[in-house]
C-alpha cells in the first residue's frame, strides 16, 4: 500500500457523531490529532428509529494509520456478571443459516488464494452497485471492514448504502435487505470460487437494529424471570434470531430457544427456574 | 426489470448465452419469464426456491415505484 493510499480519507457512518469519529479513529488506530474531522451529516434521532439519520465523518489521517496492536485492544470483559452489559458482540453476525448456500466454495479456497482481501472488497462493491442501478436505485456504496470478531477470522466487509429514500430497499423486518445481500454475496462468490465474506448494510440500518434488539433481549428476559413465565418475540428472520440467542447467551437466568417454521419462527425465552 | 433478471441469471449461471427473459406487460401488472440451460435451473431457483424468491423481492423494489405487481416464472 503507498504512503498516498495510506492517507486516503474514510467516511463513517455511525447513529452519533461521536461514535463515528470513535469508530473510525478505531479504525485507523490514530487519535484525533492525527485526523482531519469533517462532518458530512450531523445525524439526528428519529421517532423510534424511524426517519433518523446517522451522523456521517470524513476521517483524512494526517499520518499512515496505525492499526491497532493486539495489546491496545479493549480487554475483553468477563462474561456472566449479571448487571453488566454483554460482552460486545460483533456488529454484523453471519446469518445462521448462510452455510447452507446451494453452491459449495470451500474447495476454490486453495485457487482464490493469491486474490488479496481489498480485491474481494472491490468485485462485491461493483457488484452491489451494478445491482442497484438495475434496481433503478440511486445510491453510493461505502465499503470497510467490520470489527474483528476474533483473531483467528477475518471480519466481514460491509457495504454500506447511502442515498435518498432508501427504506424500500430495507423492506419488511429488513427482508428487501437480505435478499440484495444474498443475491450480492452468490454473484461475488462465484467470482471469487469462494465464500464471500461481505454484509451489506443500507445507512447503518443493521447496525442500529442489532442494538436495539439487544435492549429487547435483556427487557424480555428481566420480564420472563420478574413474571416466572416463557416470553415469545415477534417473528423475526434468522440472523436477528441468532442476534437475541447471542445477546443472552451469558444470561445464567434465562435460556432461549426459537420455535416455528418459515418466517413464522420466533424466539422465546425460558426463565430457568430457582434463580 | 428484464435487464435485473438478465444481470443476476448471468451472472450465476454456467452457460449465460442460454439465459433468456421475456417481459409481459399488462396495466396493473408485469410477468416476466426466465430461461435457463437445463443444467442451469438448480442455480436460478436455488434450494427451496432462495434464488428466485431473493429475484422476486428485488423485482418487487421496481414494481412498486411502478405500481405494479409482478411475477417471475422460470420456465
Amino acid at each position: 500500500m503507498s504512503d498516498n493510499e495510506s492517507l486516503k480519507p474514510i467516511d463513517i457512518t455511525a447513529p452519533s457523531l461521536e461514535e463515528a469519529i470513535d469508530n473510525g479513529l478505531r479504525r485507523l488506530g490514530l487519535t484525533r490529532d492525527d485526523v482531519i474531522i469533517e462532518i458530512i451529516e450531523e445525524g439526528s434521532r428519529g421517532v423510534l428509529g424511524m426517519g433518523s439519520r446517522n451522523a456521517v465523518v470524513r476521517l483524512t489521517p494526517l499520518k499512515p494509520p496505525r492499526y491497532p496492536e493486539p495489546e491496545e485492544m479493549p480487554e475483553p470483559e468477563p462474561p456472566a456478571m449479571p448487571d453488566d452489559e454483554i460482552p460486545d458482540e460483533p456488529f454484523y453476525p453471519v446469518d445462521e443459516d448462510d452455510e447452507d448456500e446451494e453452491q459449495s466454495y470451500q474447495v476454490g479456497r486453495q485457487i482464490a488464494v493469491d486474490l488479496t482481501t481489498e480485491e474481494e472488497a472491490r468485485i462485491s462493491a461493483e457488484t452491489l452497485r451494478e445491482l442497484l442501478s438495475q434496481m433503478e436505485i440511486q445510491a453510493e456504496v461505502e465499503t470497510y471492514r467490520a470489527e474483528a470478531e476474533s483473531s483467528d477470522e477475518e471480519p466481514p466487509w460491509v457495504l454500506d448504502i447511502h442515498g435518498p429514500d432508501l427504506g424500500i430497499l430495507i423492506g419488511r423486518r429488513g427482508e428487501t435487505l437480505n435478499a440484495v445481500q444474498y443475491i450480492t454475496r452468490l454473484i461475488v462468490s462465484r467470482e471469487l470460487q469462494r465464500r464471500a465474506n461481505i454484509v451489506v448494510d443500507v445507512e447503518g440500518y443493521k447496525m442500529r437494529r442489532e442494538q436495539s434488539l439487544r435492549k429487547l433481549a435483556k427487557r424480555m428476559a428481566d420480564q420472563a424471570c420478574r413474571m416466572g413465565r416463557t416470553v415469545t418475540l415477534e417473528p423475526m428472520p434468522p440472523n436477528e434470531r441468532r442476534i437475541i440467542h447471542i445477546a443472552l447467551r451469558g444470561d445464567q437466568s434465562v435460556s432461549t430457544e426459537s420455535v416455528g417454521a418459515g418466517d413464522q419462527r420466533k424466539v422465546t425465552i425460558i426463565p430457568v427456574l430457582g434463580k | 426489470m428484464k435487464e435485473l433478471v438478465e444481470y443476476i441469471a448471468k451472472s450465476l449461471v454456467d452457460d449465460p448465452s442460454q439465459v433468456k427473459v421475456t417481459e409481459i406487460q399488462g396495466a396493473t401488472s408485469v410477468i416476466l419469464e426466465l430461461s435457463v440451460a437445463p443444467e442451469d435451473m438448480g442455480r436460478v431457483i436455488g434450494r427451496n426456491g432462495r434464488v428466485a424468491n431473493a429475484m422476486r423481492t428485488l423485482l418487487r423494489v421496481i414494481a412498486a415505484k411502478q405500481g405494479k405487481r409482478v411475477t417471475l416464472e422460470i420456465v
